[in-house]
C-alpha cells in the first residue's frame, strides 16, 4: 500500500480508510470464493459524494473559463431567413460566437447559434441581442393531430412511418384457434429527461488536442462522434468524466451544447463551459416517447395463448419514438404473432432512449394485457403468465435463455406480497377506497459488451491501481471495482485505487442498457485473476510451497499447508520490480443462447374512488440478474428504479398546448416527479444464481430491469381494486374519476 | 444571472417610504420562495429588491386582548410550531404543515404566503405574455386547463396558491396593511381581489403599501376549524382543491360555520351558501354532500378541470364531517 499517495479525489488511502466503517456487513454469502462480492459492500467514494468533495461536471472551473449559453427556436418550426451574430460579437466581454444552423429549425429550442463571453449574464445578454429574422411555419405536436391526413408535414417525408415489423407463424390461425378473443389500447404519455445534473459540458483545446468534461453517459461516443463532427481525428480528442448527477439515457452520445462549447472554445482560445439550465433541459434533451398500443390476441379457455397481434403509434418528437414490441415478441410461448409499429413525427424535440426504451411502454401495455385476459378466462393472473412460460427466446420459437430465472422471481414475488390476499375477480374490493393487488413481468438484454478492457496495475509497493474508460452513472461503478480485484487479491475494497472515466483509459462501452457492471466487472476480474496468478507464482517460490499451496488473504500470502509460513502482499509485489500492468478483458459471449434477464414486481394499491387517488401502498421487486455483485448498490438501484417507474405511473408528463406548440410544464414544481412522501414500502428480492456462460462473474446488469415493469403493475393493481384498467399512464385523479364516471357522462 | 439592487430598510417607517418613492421598480423580499423564481424565470424583472429581514416590526406572534397576532415575515416553520397556533387554530397548523417541504416551510413566511403570485403555468412560463402579465389573452381558457379555476374565473382563471388564505378567512383573520400615510386593518376576505377587479395583482395592496400582521381573533375553546388540502403528490404541491372549515361544534351540529375553497377560484372562495345550509342542524353525511353538490352547481369548469368540481364536493363533505367527529 502507498499510505501517503493522495487519490485524485484529494484524499489518501489512509484518509478514505480511516472515515470508513467495516465495508461488508455479514449477510447470508450467496457464493464461497468471494468475501465481498455478492455482499453488501459500501461505496469507497460515498464519502467524497455526500461531502460535496466529489468533483461533478457542474462543479468543474477552468483557470481562464468563459461561459457559453445558446440561442434557441422560440418557435416549434421556421425558416431561418436572416442570422446576425454581429450585435452580440460587439458587446463588451463577448469572447465569440458561432452560428450552429441556418436552414429550418423544427421544434422550440433547436439551437441557432451560441455566445461566450466572460461571465453567464453576459452571455445570457448576448445571445439576446442576436438577429435573428424567422419565416414562421404550420407546427403540430400531438402525435393524434400529426396523423391527420392535413396535419403540416415535420419532416420531409410523411409524418407516419413504419419504425418496425414482425411476423411469426400466422395469426388467421392463432385466431381460429383461440377460445377467447380480446382487444384493448393502452397508452403511456411523454417523459421529460431530469437529472438532477442538468447537461453541461466544458470543452478545452490544449496544445492541439480537444477535451472535454461532459456529464455524459458515453465518454467514448462523445469523443468519437464530436471527432466526426469537428472533422478531427479522435485521437486528438480527449473527453472526461468523474461523477455524474444521473443519467437515463439522454446523456448517451454527443449533443448539441457540446460541439457548441468545442466551437465558441476555439474561437474564443479559452476553455467554455455550457450548462444547460432546467428549462433548456425540459425542452432540448430528449424524453421517452408516447405509445399507443393496441394488442389484439386470444387464448385457449386454460389460458393458452394463440396469437397476439400489437399495433404500435409512437410520438417521438422529430425522431423516430421506440420500438416496443420486444417483451411482446419474446417473453411468451405464443405461435402466431404479428407487430406493426409506426413512428408519427411532431414539432418536439427528438425522443431519447430512456431508461428502458421502448420496454417500458411495450410492458405496460403487454402486461395490461395479459391481466384483462386473465380476468376475461377468470384465471389467476399469474397463473395465466406460468402457462405460458417458455425457456426459449421469441416466445419458445427461437434459442434457449442461458439462464433464466423468471419463476422463481415470482414464487419470492408472491410470497412477499401475499398473492392470495388480492381480490379473486377484479373490482370486487369493498368500500370508497379499495385496495388491489397486481403484478408484471420484466424481460432486458442486458448481457454486457465482450471486448471491454480493464487495466490493474501493480506497484512495487503493493498499491492498486485499477482503470478503465468506463463511467460511474452514480450505481457505484468503482466499488464493485474494488470489491472484485480486493477478493482476488485478498485485498480491502479501499486499497484500491479505481481511476475511471477518461477516454485515455482502456475502451469500455456506454453505460446505458445494463452493460456496465457485466461488461466492467468481468474485465477486472480476467485482470485480477492474472495478477494473482503471477503474484502467486512469485510467492510460491519465496515460501517455498508450490503454487496451488498460495492463497491470498488479510494482505498476506500464505502457504496453505503451513500457514504461519507466509508473506505480506507488498513482500510480494515488490519482486515484480517496476509497476506491472496485468491487462483484463471482457470475453464474448458463447453462441447458441439468449442472454436476458427476468424479473417480476408486485404491486398493492389503494384507491380513493371519490378523489381518484392512487396510492401505491407497497411493491415487492424480485430480480434475477445472475450473480449479484455488490447487494447495496444493487438493491439501491431497484429502489431507483421503482421510484422513476412510480413516478412515471402516477405524477410524470408532459404537457404541450397545442395551439402555440410549447410546453407548459418545464419547471419541477410542475412537472410532477414522486417526492419521498410518494414512495411506498419497497421489498427487494433476487434470484441467487449464476448465469453458466454470460461471463466470468455470472453477472447480468441491473440499470433497466427495475424500472420496467412498475407502471404495469401498479395499473394491474388498480384494475384488481376498480375492475376496470386504467389502460393510460400518469395515472392522474383527473383520468381515475373519468374512469369511474358512469358511461352516458363521459365527454 | 440577474442583476438588482438590495435595499435594507432599518424600520417600517423607512421600508414603506422606499416602497413609495421606488413605485413600481421594487418589489418586497421576505422568504424569497416564490419571488426569486418569478425572478429567475423572468416573469418579474424588478430593479431593486427590498429586503424585509432588517425589519424588525415585522417578526413574532404575541397575543394580546385583540387576539394573537402574526408577524408577516413570522415562517412556515414557527407558525407550524407555535403553542398557541397548536392549541387554538388546528385548521392554521394543518394548512401550514401542508405548504411545501420542511425546506420551503424553513424560510418561506406567513406574509409572502398571502402576496404569493398564481401558479398559473401560462403566468410562470416566459414565452406566454398573458393577461397577467400585460397581454391580452389568457390561454387557459381554451388551452391546457386541469389546475385552473371553476369559479371566478372569466378574463383569467388563475387559482389562488395559498394554502394559509382559506384557514385563516375561515378562522376571521385580519390583516394589517401599512404605508407612509398611516395604517389600517381589514378582514384577510376583502384583501384579495379577483381578475375582474384588477387582472395584474391578486390583492388590494397599492404602491407603497406593505402587509405587516396577521391578527386572528381571541382564540376560543368552542370553536373548531380543520383545513383539507388535495394534491396530486405527497409533498410539495399546491391545492388541486383544499377546504378550510371553522366553527362552533355541538354534538352533530355546527353554528356559525365559515367555509372557504381554496384551489379552485383566483381568490380564496367562500360559499355562504353552503355555510347557511349546514348550519345548525343535525348533520348527516348525505345532507352534507347534497349541500355541497348544490354549492357547486354554480362552479364553471373548463374543458379539462371537470374532476375539480367533484374533487371539491367530496371535500367539503370530509372536511365538514371530520369537524363533527
Amino acid at each position: 500500500m502507498n499510505p501517503l499517495r493522495p487519490e485524485p479525489d484529494g484524499l489518501t488511502y489512509l484518509e478514505q480508510a480511516a472515515r470508513q466503517e467495516p465495508v461488508a456487513q455479514p449477510v447470508s454469502a450467496p457464493t464461497k470464493e468471494f468475501k465481498y462480492v455478492g455482499q453488501k459492500v459500501r461505496r469507497v467514494d460515498g464519502h467524497l459524494v455526500v461531502t460535496g468533495k466529489a468533483p461533478y461536471t457542474h462543479d468543474i472551473k477552468l483557470e481562464g473559463m468563459a461561459w457559453g449559453k445558446i440561442l434557441r427556436s422560440p418557435y416549434p418550426a421556421a425558416e431561418i431567413t436572416a442570422l446576425d451574430l454581429t450585435p452580440a460579437l460587439s458587446r463588451r466581454g463577448v469572447l465569440a460566437a458561432v452560428k450552429l444552423t441556418t436552414g429550418r429549425v423544427r421544434y422550440i429550442g433547436e439551437p441557432i447559434a451560441a455566445v461566450a463571453a466572460v461571465d453567464e449574464a453576459t452571455a445570457e445578454e448576448a445571445i439576446q441581442s442576436i438577429k435573428v429574422e424567422y419565416k414562421v411555419l404550420p407546427f403540430v405536436v400531438s402525435p393524434e393531430k400529426a396523423m391527420e391526413e392535413n396535419a403540416p408535414q415535420v419532416l420531409d417525408s410523411p409524418n407516419v412511418q413504419k419504425l418496425f415489423e414482425y411476423t411469426r407463424g400466422n395469426i388467421k390461425e392463432g385466431e381460429a384457434q383461440a377460445e377467447v378473443i380480446i382487444e384493448r389500447t393502452y397508452q403511456t404519455s411523454i417523459e421529460v429527461h431530469h437529472p438532477a445534473e442538468t447537461h453541461a459540458s466544458i470543452a478545452q483545446w490544449k496544445n492541439g488536442r480537444l477535451i472535454i468534461w461532459d456529464s455524459t453517459q458515453a465518454i467514448f461516443s462523445v469523443r468519437d462522434q464530436i471527432a466526426r463532427s469537428l472533422n478531427i481525428p479522435a485521437s486528438q480528442v480527449r473527453v472526461i468524466k468523474k461523477y455524474m448527477g444521473g443519467g437515463f439515457g439522454s446523456k448517451l452520445g454527443l449533443n448539441d451544447h457540446t460541439v457548441a462549447a468545442a466551437l465558441l472554445a476555439k474561437e474564443a482560445g479559452r476553455p467554455v463551459k455550457i450548462v444547460l439550465s432546467r428549462r433548456e433541459n425540459a425542452y432540448c434533451v430528449g424524453n421517452r416517447p408516447s405509445s399507443r398500443i393496441t394488442i389484439r390476441g386470444g387464448a385457449k379457455r386454460d389460458g393458452t395463448l394463440t396469437f397476439l397481434h400489437m399495433k404500435n403509434y409512437t410520438g417521438g418528437g422529430v425522431g423516430r419514438g421506440d420500438r416496443c414490441s420486444e417483451p411482446l415478441i419474446d417473453i411468451y410461448r405464443c405461435p402466431h404473432v404479428l407487430v406493426e409499429e409506426y413512428s408519427v413525427f411532431t414539432n418536439t424535440c427528438a425522443s431519447r432512449p430512456t431508461r428502458a426504451p421502448g420496454h417500458v411502454q411495450g410492458t405496460f401495455a403487454l402486461e395490461g394485457f395479459l391481466e384483462e385476459l386473465a380476468a376475461e378466462l377468470k384465471m389467476d393472473p399469474l397463473e395465466l403468465r406460468r402457462k405460458n412460460y417458455s425457456d426459449k427466446n421469441l416466445g419458445d420459437t427461437g434459442i434457449p435463455y442461458s439462464s433464466k430465472g423468471l419463476l422463481e422471481c415470482y414464487r419470492l414475488g408472491a410470497e412477499a406480497i401475499g398473492w392470495n390476499r388480492r381480490n379473486p375477480v377484479p373490482g370486487q374490493a369493498k368500500g370508497k377506497i379499495k385496495r388491489g393487488i397486481g403484478m408484471a413481468t420484466q424481460i432486458w438484454w442486458g448481457a454486457g459488451v465482450p471486448g471491454t478492457v480493464a487495466d490493474l496495475k501493480v506497484y512495487p509497493d503493493g498499491s492498486i491501481e485499477a482503470i478503465c474508460g468506463t463511467q460511474d452513472l452514480g450505481g457505484g461503478t468503482r466499488t464493485y471495482i474494488a470489491a472484485i480485484i480486493a477478493d482476488v487479491l485478498g485485498l480491502e475494497p479501499q486499497d484500491i485505487t479505481v481511476r475511471i472515466g477518461d477516454t485515455d483509459y482502456p475502451w469500455a462501452p456506454s453505460s446505458g442498457g445494463s452493460q456496465t457492471t457485466p461488461s466492467v466487472g468481468p474485465a477486472f476480474l480476467d485482470a485480477a485473476l492474472k495478477a494473482a496468478k503471477e503474484l502467486k507464482a512469485i510467492a510460491s517460490k519465496k515460501l517455498n510451497c508450490p503454487a496451488e499451496n498460495v492463497e491470498i488473504r488479510n494482505r498476506r500470502f500464505i502457504d496453505k499447508s503451513k500457514p504461519e509460513n507466509s508473506l505480506s502482499f507488498s513482500d510480494v509485489a515488490r519482486e515484480l520490480r517496476r509497476v506491472t500492468v496485468f491487462h483484463g478483458e471482457r470475453a464474448g459471449l458463447p453462441p447458441g443462447f439468449a442472454y436476458n434477464s427476468f424479473g417480476a414486481h408486485f404491486a398493492e394499491v389503494e384507491v380513493d374512488t371519490e378523489t381518484g387517488r392512487v396510492k401505491v401502498l407497497k411493491v415487492v421487486a424480485a430480480h434475477e440478474v445472475g450473480r449479484v455483485v455488490n447487494r447495496q448498490t444493487a438493491e439501491s438501484q431497484v429502489v431507483g428504479g421503482m421510484t422513476q417507474g412510480l413516478s412515471a405511473s402516477l405524477f410524470e408528463e408532459r404537457v404541450m398546448d397545442e395551439a402555440e406548440g410549447r410546453c407548459v410544464n418545464t419547471n419541477l414544481h410542475d412537472y410532477k416527479i414522486a417526492t419521498f412522501l410518494d414512495i411506498p414500502e419497497i421489498i427487494t428480492l433476487f434470484v441467487d444464481s449464476i448465469d453458466p456462460r454470460i461471463n466470468n462473474l455470472g453477472s447480468k446488469g441491473l440499470g433497466e430491469p427495475p424500472r420496467i415493469p412498475v407502471a404495469a403493475a401498479i395499473a394491474n393493481a388498480v384494475f384488481n381494486a376498480l375492475g376496470v384498467h386504467p389502460a393510460i399512464i400518469p395515472m392522474t385523479p383527473e383520468r381515475i374519476l373519468r374512469l369511474l364516471r358512469p358511461k352516458e357522462e363521459k365527454p | 444571472m440577474i442583476h438588482f439592487e438590495l435595499a435594507q430598510p432599518q424600520n417600517l417607517q423607512e421600508l414603506t417610504t422606499f416602497l413609495t418613492k421606488t413605485n413600481g421598480s421594487s418589489t418586497p423580499l421576505a422568504g424569497g420562495t416564490d419571488l426569486m423564481s418569478l425572478v429567475k424565470d423572468g416573469i418579474i424583472r424588478p430593479e431593486v429588491v427590498v429586503d424585509l429581514s432588517t425589519v424588525p416590526e415585522l417578526r413574532g406572534i404575541r397575543k394580546d386582548q385583540v387576539g394573537v397576532r402574526i408577524g408577516a415575515l413570522t415562517t412556515i416553520k414557527e407558525l407550524a410550531s407555535d403553542p398557541i397556533i397548536e392549541k387554538t387554530f388546528p385548521g392554521l397548523r394543518q394548512a401550514a404543515l401542508s405548504i411545501g417541504s420542511p425546506q420551503l416551510r424553513n424560510v418561506g413566511t406567513v406574509g409572502g404566503n398571502l402576496c404569493q403570485r398564481p401558479r398559473c403555468w401560462y403566468f410562470r412560463d416566459p414565452l406566454f405574455t398573458c393577461r397577467k402579465k400585460g397581454g391580452s389573452r389568457c390561454f387557459a381558457a381554451r388551452g391546457r386547463n386541469k389546475y385552473h379555476a371553476i369559479f371566478g374565473g372569466g378574463i383569467c382563471h388563475i387559482v389562488h396558491p395559498s394554502d394559509l388564505a382559506p384557514a385563516l378567512i375561515s378562522l376571521e383573520a385580519k390583516v394589517k396593511i401599512v404605508s407612509p400615510v398611516g395604517e389600517k386593518e381589514m378582514p384577510l376576505e376583502n384583501f384579495f381581489t379577483l381578475p375582474s377587479v384588477s387582472v395584474r395583482q391578486e390583492n388590494i395592496l397599492q404602491p407603497g403599501e406593505i402587509l405587516t400582521e396577521v391578527i386572528l381573533p381571541p382564540p376560543s375553546p368552542r370553536k373548531k376549524s380543520i383545513y383539507l388540502k388535495f394534491t396530486e403528490r405527497g409533498s410539495w404541491d399546491f391545492a388541486v382543491v383544499s377546504v378550510a372549515v371553522s366553527g362552533v361544534v355541538e354534538g352533530q351540529r355546527i353554528t356559525k360555520p365559515r367555509v372557504i375553497l381554496g384551489g379552485v377560484a383566483p381568490i380564496p372562495w367562500r360559499l355562504p351558501g353552503f355555510e347557511s345550509k349546514i348550519e345548525g342542524h343535525q348533520l348527516k353525511e348525505t345532507a352534507v354532500a347534497a349541500a355541497a353538490l348544490e354549492a357547486l352547481s354554480e362552479a364553471r369548469p373548463l374543458e379539462e378541470n371537470r374532476y375539480k368540481v367533484d374533487l371539491a364536493g367530496v371535500w367539503l363533505t370530509r372536511a365538514v364531517l371530520s369537524l363533527l367527529s
